[in-house]
């Protein structure tokens, strides 16, 4: 076990943080809408052209393929630097979309949209849950028939973060008629501005919209952007479990480093009081998602279900932080601001992306190895 | 050098040889019947008190890394808290001066018991047959003649495992206490051992609810138990991880070490003892017995939550602050 740097990872944290120092935007990001977008795809090219776009992805995509150690390091220098959060408008592109194709796409596919992701020139969303298939995303019922040279798409899919300035969607649609479950599912990639889309931004609990309803009238996809096998949209959808280490998730649970520190130097706690237990509470879980975070990137071999602990941590910690920050700013929280946009925000941690309830069943089955529950 | 958490092969090495003498001469079963002192001799003849040490000094060239690998695995089989005080007094032995004596411990002719200072005095666990004892003070760590205390047995939280009063010699506060090193050391060691006790904790309440039947199934598939064995197995997760950093951090003399190790310790007794509590509840009325083991992880995770004291983390530098703070 070590985590000593070499004298290239000094250089190389060196460089990251003179190039952060000089690049991270003065103002803050946008919440919603065209301005989000502009600050965000104008980020991501800054990062591109200043060579630190799609860190992880293989050289022979266009990305710079760094070790797990320099992910860290650019990771740790981004937080302190106070960079955009890798959750913004970009985040599916780089993390989600692109790993994807890289992994099922064809080689058009792959030639159209890996460098204008890069070079923060598209924006994806994701189209998986529906009114009806939340937790449950295997009895998904959105439809695509196929057409001649198209797949004829019908239904609606919900919660679709950034879908009203998406350029394109990661749609998953059951494309064997009668099918049940996960067979018989289809990755395609939408183009969201073809006709029989209809885009609804929903407002969320921190009065901002970021996420979306989609309305799909028979909408024509060509056969051609259907990625992997058509009905094997499952393993696609399943493909990027492996890289999901790798993503920019890494910067979000060190930033919960960050904003501990913020919120010590907001509450300035007495020793010895409630809210400096609080505090130092904090501080320790956060350093302990920091040693997971390294664990899960450091460890070989990787086991399928690695991730899902750390990630749960991240979900309520986050959660708990921004708790005690409203219990710190006391009746001033009413007020917007900074901490309570990202307090109402945090609520959404144990939904998006899985549950915590889900996610606490997979680790009892998967990793524990607990009797599974009935299933449908 | 590089970046790597993986367990090294001497890592693993050291795991399975200690798994073996451990289910051979400690296995929990041992304190179903009985509540004697753990012998030390089995953990002497594993070298468990100098693996830590460097070759000239006898020792076995590993670090703190391995040593505190090893103590998890100790904390599972429940194993008494004299072990961690033998190789933290071994260690103050020779760090002052005190050769014969680190040598008596490390052969097992001296027996080490671990106490910690109440407002009535010293507690000491399992003393039965020790010649010294470490105590943890406010202002460090020290090692105890206990030749000149009064020793006077007592009933156990619980009527668990042998705890003794003693008066504290007047000699202890005239000898200077260890080193902060030394005081970092004792703290990893001991938050080592409670996370096996949360590891042990998880792992019979698991296997518990794959086998216990209601209502027609196994209660771990249902999914209030499932989702307690979720907590426990995130808490031991956590836990490891935080101590691995510690470790490499005191093993590195790395300046972020006093933080790693005051950020583990805030976390360690508090997921021993929530691992301990899911534990009972999972196991239901045999829990609350003193017939079934689950009962004797509560009572072990109070005696070394006792022992595990560190800095205050909030007044300690955070590795990973802001920049323009700095
Ligand atoms: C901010 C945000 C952004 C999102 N972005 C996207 C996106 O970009 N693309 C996308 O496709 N989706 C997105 N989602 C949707 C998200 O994936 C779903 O909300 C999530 O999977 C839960 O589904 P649901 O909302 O239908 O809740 P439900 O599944 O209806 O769950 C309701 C409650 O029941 C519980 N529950 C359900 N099943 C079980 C079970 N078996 N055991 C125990 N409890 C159970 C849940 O834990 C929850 O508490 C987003 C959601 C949010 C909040």
């Amino acid at each position: 076990m070590q985590l000593d740097p070499t004298a290239d990872d000094l250089i190389f944290r060196e460089s990251a943080r003179v190039w952060l120092a000089e690049n991270v935007p003065a103002s803050d990001a946008p919440h919603e809408g065209q301005p989000a977008r502009k600050y965000a795809t104008d980020w991501v090219a800054r990062c591109h052209s200043g060579g630190w776009s799609g860190l992880a992805w293989p050289e022979a995509h266009g990305g710079r393929g760094l070790s797990a150690a320099r992910l860290i390091i650019w990771y740790e220098e981004y937080v302190r630097a106070r960079a955009p959060s890798a959750l913004d408008c970009t985040f599916v592109a780089l993390n989600h979309a692109g790993p994807t194709l890289i992994a099922c796409g064809t080689d058009e596919q792959k030639a159209f949209h890996l460098s204008r992701i890069l070079e923060g020139r598209s924006i994806w969303c994701q189209g998986f849950s529906e009114p009806g298939s939340g937790s449950d995303l295997a009895s998904l019922a959105t439809v695509g028939k196929v057409d001649g040279e198209h797949l004829v798409v019908n239904g609606q899919k919900i919660w679709s973060s950034y879908a009203d300035i998406a350029d394109y969607q990661e749609l998953l649609i059951r494309t064997e008629q009668g099918s049940q479950r996960h067979r018989g599912l289809s990755w395609v990639i939408c183009d969201m501005s073809l006709p029989g889309i209809t885009v609804r931004p929903i407002r969320n609990m921190a009065g901002v919209s970021h996420f979306a309803e989609i309305f799909y009238d028979d909408v024509r996809i060509p056969l051609s952007d259907v990625v992997g096998k058509v009905n094997d949209g499952w393993n696609v959808a399943m493909t990027t479990l492996g890289f999901e280490r790798r993503t920019a998730a890494i910067a979000l649970q060190l930033e919960l480093s960050v904003k501990v520190e913020d919120l010590i130097t907001l509450a300035e706690p007495a020793t010895g009081t409630a809210t400096a237990h609080l505090l130092a509470d904090l501080r320790a879980e956060a350093a302990a998602l920091r040693a997971m975070t390294y664990r899960t990137l450091l460890r070989e071999p990787e086991t399928p279900f690695d991730g899902s602990m750390m990630r749960l941590v991240f979900a309520e910690l986050s959660q708990k932080i921004h708790r005690a920050a409203i219990d710190i700013l006391g009746p001033e929280a009413l007020v917007a601001g900074r901490w309570t946009h990202d307090y109402m925000e945090s609520y959404s941690e144990t939904i998006a992306g899985g549950t915590a309830e889900i996610q606490r069943n997979i680790i009892a089955e998967r990793i524990l190895g607990l009797p599974r529950e009935a299933r449908p | 050098m590089t970046f790597d958490l993986t367990i090294s092969d001497d890592q693993r090495q050291i795991l399975d040889a200690a798994k073996i003498m451990l289910g051979r001469n400690y296995p929990q079963s041992r304190l179903r019947d009985s509540n004697a002192c753990d012998s030390m001799t089995p953990l002497v003849e594993f070298g468990a008190f100098v693996l830590a040490l460097p070759d000239t000094q006898d020792g076995a060239g590993f670090s703190v890394v391995e040593e505190a690998l090893l103590h998890a695995a100790f904390g599972r089989h429940l194993v008494s808290p004299s072990s961690m005080a033998a190789a933290i007094g071994l260690r103050i032995a020779l760090a002052t001066g005190r050769d014969d004596l680190a040598n008596a411990i490390g052969t097992g002719e001296i027996k080490v018991c671990a106490g910690t200072e109440t407002g009535a005095g010293m507690l000491l666990f399992e003393p039965d047959g020790a010649a010294q004892a470490i105590l943890r003070r406010a202002d460090g760590i020290r090692l105890v003649d206990l030749a000149e205390a009064d020793i006077i047995p007592q009933t156990a939280m619980g009527h668990g495992r042998p705890v003794a009063r003693a008066t504290t010699p007047a000699a202890v506060s005239n000898n200077a206490p260890a080193g902060e090193d030394l005081n970092l050391i004792a703290t990893l060691l001991t938050c080592a051992q409670l996370l096996g006790v949360a590891t042990g904790a998880r792992d019979l309440a698991v296997d518990y609810a794959g086998i216990r039947e209601q209502f027609g199934r196994p209660i771990g598939s249902f999914q209030a138990i499932k989702h307690h064995c979720a907590n426990m197995a995130i808490g031991v997760d956590m836990l490891s991880a935080q101590l691995d950093m510690a470790a490499i951090a005191l093993r590195d003399r790395r300046e972020d070490a006093a933080f790693q190790i005051a950020a583990l310790v805030r976390l360690a007794p508090k997921i021993a003892l929530s691992n301990a509590r899911l534990g009972i509840q999972i196991h239901g009325g045999i829990g609350f017995s003193a017939e079934a083991d689950a009962q004797l992880y509560i009572k072990h995770a109070h005696v070394l939550g006792a022992l595990a004291q560190g800095k205050d983390l909030l007044s300690l530098p955070a590795p990973l602050a802001p920049l323009e703070e700095n």
